[in-house]
């Protein structure tokens, strides 16, 4: 007991010796996820603090990011700077008052002049502009070049080439996709956002997010048919089962390796395949996702979104940090170094070009589909919240035989229904 | 207590004027309450308000985040018995873990105490080692299980190869609907179980040698010894340890959500997993809370089935 | 003499008979816990192996012994996760909210087990029920308290962690220290008492020391708790200089993926000082579960 006692004196004492802060320093406070992404980003991101030293950055990395941060600003604390994983999240916070409108910021600090108008629409709730999206993302189809040559085969355009060239896959003992949501269960709403826009089309997929058609729609409950029959095959990392045990280092090895053929995977996943393509020695590359008529179609999506804390104390050094961040300049930096998906503003040709070609031909498709009427929906940008969670969960019961694909939809179909009544949706841009 | 049971009952004026009241009212009442008093405070502060609150909203359409509710009486719970069919499969889920929970690490635990208490030579090796896998954080367990259960590079995978079997016993036991609770309940259970053991083991080795004398003198076998000796001696300890499994059983939550969060398609899904994917990711916080007051209640009959038992006579 | 010769001719035949037994026996009892034994410890060696492997190398030999051993990953994992920052922290924690529980429960459970006021039933179930309630349900309601507390009264965020790991953990260590104390002779406390000690002195001198064993265990129990736990301390603690050893394991994972040669360094890393810690106090706390276990 005594040397308990003695102890426990130490510990009151080290607790006693909190630091001190500097007081004619602004900081702005922004918590960020643990892992090498934040090795990579942090240090850019704190150059800011070169740029005026009144005003610094101060970065808290955090394991388990969104829920320790969605926690503290629903009670009243949390950082100045407010990152959430999408629209539909900052929809909540704003109606709730935890996060500032932020009209006046873009106004003085000039935010329309490189964000596109677009995306600035995106962080719009009741007409007032309430977050900042970051991290332009789209999913392609990622391919072994090497095992690709070897066989003769080339990219499949259509669903049909697809299934063809799916039946030579697993002949030749490979498997077709490198796909397994172990790490990362929500990855299944890539897949279902996927099928959906390249067999159903965007332009239902908009009618149906607009509430114009349900989810019901023949050709997207005949998309979500076609899903299940391909995860059915083993096509999606070799069986329904594995697909639930295969995890991100499994998707990235078994590509990089040859022993699976392709995956189809986010723009996000650029950095690891390069990584495991290095490590491996094989050469990778990419092509649109298969669609029904053999269109390039690209969704879009959103990674993460920036608001302001309506607890801060300083809001406008949190905006003036979010100028600086979201300008052209840090983003193509940062896309060159880090190869992060960059937000959308308009990125100069030169940084681009600078890229490894198979990269920047990724962000040039994307805007070439944005501007000719070929672009998708993820469902983790365009989707609002329960709907989305019913996406990717309920999927699973799909592919485990409990529900058929009908009943998934119509389950889905009586969620949103409510969502889009009680007017709980991100803003779908017109098309 | 010793104030209740006075013979002659005082009217209070009386009690204070006589000095003996004051100080068995100060040695029997003020001071122990003073004692309970910092424990007390600082859990109904951290505990009992916000849970309160909990409740509160449990009543209400709150989405987790901001302040401004309506009061929607029992609603939640009008759709949480009537409405959610996901419910029923995970209340399910959860007795099947009850199940699982209260046979296989007593039956375990009982066992192997059993075989240790008679060993002399290395026993404080055995118990050792048997207890470091409790010493583990859940997190850590559950990346060596999830790792150690990998259909293609796992344990299962190993004796495939040397059996020269495909896929037998290298199989995706957290990806098959049929197997992931009952997976994730063995790693929980493969943590878990040195604990009761080490308890049991403990609580029989302060059982007198004299009693397993003299049933050996009477004659009894090694199954009647462990019935008639070894387990009463252990009971309270068993009870107590019975009690408090049955009740974290409704509260099981962390092996899950890092092993399956729930998956597949609901196959591992619990109440304390649907309680946090409604509050955090649906944005349905006051229907969360009415399923979290649900987990209490059930748990709260365990409870009241225990003190029951131990109201009629049972000394636990 | 007769009487004490009768005895041991029968003990000795009663010894022979069980020494006979006990040696067939053990044969099976031997097996048995081998085999559980190699249960508990094997994934633990699994995880060994790889903390000395390569990720290339585990990838291609995740069970087996390492054919290169790279010990390299131990100072990389100690870097990468700020072990030397988070371990000091999670001590204070561990430390602060041991002495913090065995002084307010065991003031607590010797309320309960020596005095019974009125209202300990009451507050017995209250405690028993609070372990009922899921954590999900009350957290926001709970940062908004622990955060009145930090921002409003500028207390510092490590104390009303451990102020909650006290709270949380109090329903357990009332139970055990409670009954522990039952259990306990009271010739000694009135004994003490005749011989003139007030109330404090009969606890802190007589039923305190006695309780040892008791208190040990408790300790154990909080003290792993505190130190594997970091859904708590990820809520409460905003600052890295101040994060707990658990969210060091969080450094090698990314969105999607996990570094498995720097996660089993770190694994083992996160388990050795408990480990030993374990083993070294291991003979008190089981003796202390030997005293104090049938009363549990």
């Amino acid at each position: 007991m005594k040397r308990l006692k003695i102890l426990f004196a130490i510990a009151v004492l080290v607790l006693a010796l909190a630091p001190v802060g500097a007081q004619d320093v602004t900081t702005v406070t922004m918590w960020f996820g643990e892992g090498s992404t934040l090795d990579c980003w942090g240090p850019l991101m704190l150059e800011f603090n070169e740029v005026d030293p009144s005003v610094q950055l101060e970065i808290v990395p955090q394991a388990d990011t969104w829920n320790v941060t969605r926690t503290a600003v629903a009670g009243g604390g949390g950082p100045d700077i407010v990152r959430t994983p999408g629209p539909s999240f900052v929809y909540e916070m704003a109606q709730a008052g935890l996060i500032l409108p932020m009209d006046a910021f873009a106004d003085e600090m000039g935010w329309g002049d490189f964000f596109f108008d677009w995306a600035l629409d995106l962080g719009l709730v009741d007409g007032q502009l309430y977050s900042l999206s970051d991290e332009l993302e789209t999913l392609v189809m990622y391919y072994n070049v090497d095992v690709f040559e070897a066989n003769g085969w080339t990219p499949p355009d259509t669903m049909e080439e697809l299934n063809a060239l799916a039946e030579e896959v697993e002949a030749a003992g490979l498997t077709v996709f490198s796909h397994g949501n172990a790490s990362w269960r929500p990855t299944n709403e890539h897949f279902v956002g996927e099928y959906w826009t390249q067999v159903a089309g965007p332009h239902k997929v908009y009618q149906a997010l607009s509430g114009e058609i349900p989810w019901t729609d023949e050709s997207l409950v005949e998309a979500i048919e076609l899903l299940d029959a391909h995860m059915q095959a083993g096509w999606y990392g070799g069986g329904v089962d594995l697909y639930f045990t295969n995890d991100g280092v499994y998707r990235r090895t078994s590509l990089a390796e040859g022993s699976a053929a392709m995956n189809i995977e986010g723009s996000w996943a650029i950095r690891g395949t390069v990584d495991y393509f290095g490590e491996s020695g094989q050469t990778w590359d990419w092509a649109p996702v298969p669609s029904h008529d053999g269109t390039d179609y690209f969704t879009i999506g959103m990674g993460n979104t920036s608001s302001i804390n309506a607890n801060s104390p300083h809001p406008e050094a949190a905006a003036q940090f979010l100028t600086w961040y979201f300008s052209p300049a840090t983003q193509g930096k940062m896309l060159t170094n880090c190869l992060k998906g960059p937000a959308p503003v308009a990125i100069g040709e030169d940084v681009l070009g600078a890229l490894d070609p198979r990269i920047a031909r990724i962000y040039a498709a994307l805007s070439d589909a944005s501007a000719n009427d070929r672009y998708g929906y993820t469902t983790w940008t365009f989707w609002p919240p329960k709907s989305d969670v019913y996406i990717y969960e309920e999927i699973e019961r799909v592919w485990t035989g409990e529900i058929t694909a009908m009943e998934y939809s119509e389950g889905l179909q009586e969620l949103f229904a409510e969502e889009l009544a009680a007017g709980d949706i991100p803003p779908i841009p017109t098309r | 207590m010793a104030v209740l049971t006075q013979k002659k009952p005082m009217t209070i004026a009386e009690k204070f004027n006589d000095e003996s009241w004051r100080r068995k009212f100060l040695n029997n009442v003020l001071i122990p309450w003073i004692f309970i008093a910092p424990l007390l405070i600082i859990h109904l502060y951290v505990v009992a308000v916000p849970a309160v609150q909990g409740i509160y909203m449990s009543l209400t359409d709150w989405k987790g985040v901001g302040m401004n509710v309506n009061f929607v009486g029992l609603e939640n719970y009008r759709e949480l018995f009537f409405e959610d069919e996901t419910f029923g499969k995970a209340l399910s889920n959860n007795i099947l873990w009850m199940a699982f929970f209260l046979t296989v690490p007593f039956i375990l635990a009982l066992f192997c105490a059993t075989m240790l208490s008679q060993v002399r030579r290395g026993g404080m090796i055995y118990r050792s080692i048997l207890f470091v896998p409790y010493v583990l954080a859940s997190v850590v367990t559950a990346t060596i299980w999830k790792n150690l259960l990998n259909p293609q590079r796992g344990v299962g995978a190993a004796v495939d190869n040397i059996l020269g079997l495909e896929g037998v016993f290298g199989v995706a036991y957290l990806g098959r609907t049929e197997t992931a609770l009952m997976s994730i309940a063995f790693i929980d259970n493969w943590q878990f179980w040195g604990f009761l053991m080490i308890l049991f083991l403990a609580a029989m080795q302060s059982i007198p040698p004299v009693l397993y004398d003299a049933a050996k003198i009477d004659g009894a076998n090694r199954w009647q010894e462990f019935r008639h000796v070894t387990l009463p001696g252990i009971r309270p300890i068993l009870v107590f340890m019975f009690m408090m499994v049955a009740i974290f059983s409704f509260l099981a939550f962390d092996y899950i959500f890092l092993l399956t969060q729930g998956g597949p398609g609901g196959a591992s899904e619990v109440i304390a997993t649907q309680l946090y994917k409604n509050a955090f990711f649906r944005f349905q916080a006051g229907y969360g809370a009415a399923q979290g007051v649900v987990i209490s209640i059930f748990a709260g009959f365990i409870i009241l089935i225990f003190v029951t038992v131990k109201r009629r006579g049972w000394d636990i | 003499m007769t009487a004490i010769g009768n005895v041991s001719i029968r003990d000795t035949i009663l010894q022979r008979g069980r020494s006979r037994e006990r040696s067939r026996l053990l044969v099976f009892n031997h097996v048995v816990l081998l085999a559980l034994t190699a249960f508990a410890v094997i994934p633990l060696v699994v995880v060994a192996f790889n903390s000395v492997k390569t990720n290339l190398e585990i990838g291609q030999n995740p069970l087996g012994p390492p054919v290169n051993v790279v010990v390299e990953n131990f100072p990389n994992a100690w870097d990468k996760g700020n072990f030397a920052t988070t371990m000091s922290n999670s001590i204070i924690y561990v430390v602060a909210t041991i002495a913090a529980e065995l002084v307010f429960g065991g003031l607590a459970a010797y309320a309960l087990a020596r005095k019974k006021p009125p209202g300990s039933d009451l507050l017995m179930l209250y405690f028993l029920v609070a372990s009922t309630i899921p954590l999900w349900m009350y957290i926001v309601p709970l940062f908004v308290q622990i955060n009145f507390l930090k921002v409003k009264i500028g207390v510092d965020a490590r104390i009303l962690l451990i102020m909650v790991y006290v709270a949380t953990r109090a329903p357990l260590s009332i139970f055990l220290l409670r009954s522990y104390m039952i259990d306990l002779p009271t010739e000694l406390e009135d004994a003490a008492r005749v011989d003139g000690a007030n109330e404090l002195q009969v606890m802190t001198r007589i039923v305190f020391p006695l309780t040892k064993p008791g208190f040990l265990t408790v300790g154990l129990v909080v003290g792993l708790g505190v130190w594997n736990e970091f859904l708590l301390a990820l809520t409460f603690i905003h600052d890295p200089n101040q994060y707990p050893v658990t969210t060091s394991f969080y450094k090698f994972v990314d969105r999607f993926d996990r570094d498995w040669a720097l996660t089993s360094a770190g694994a083992i890393i996160i388990i050795f000082p408990v480990m030993v810690l374990f083993l070294s106090l291991q003979r008190q706390f089981i003796e202390g579960l030997a005293e104090g276990g049938v009363k549990l």
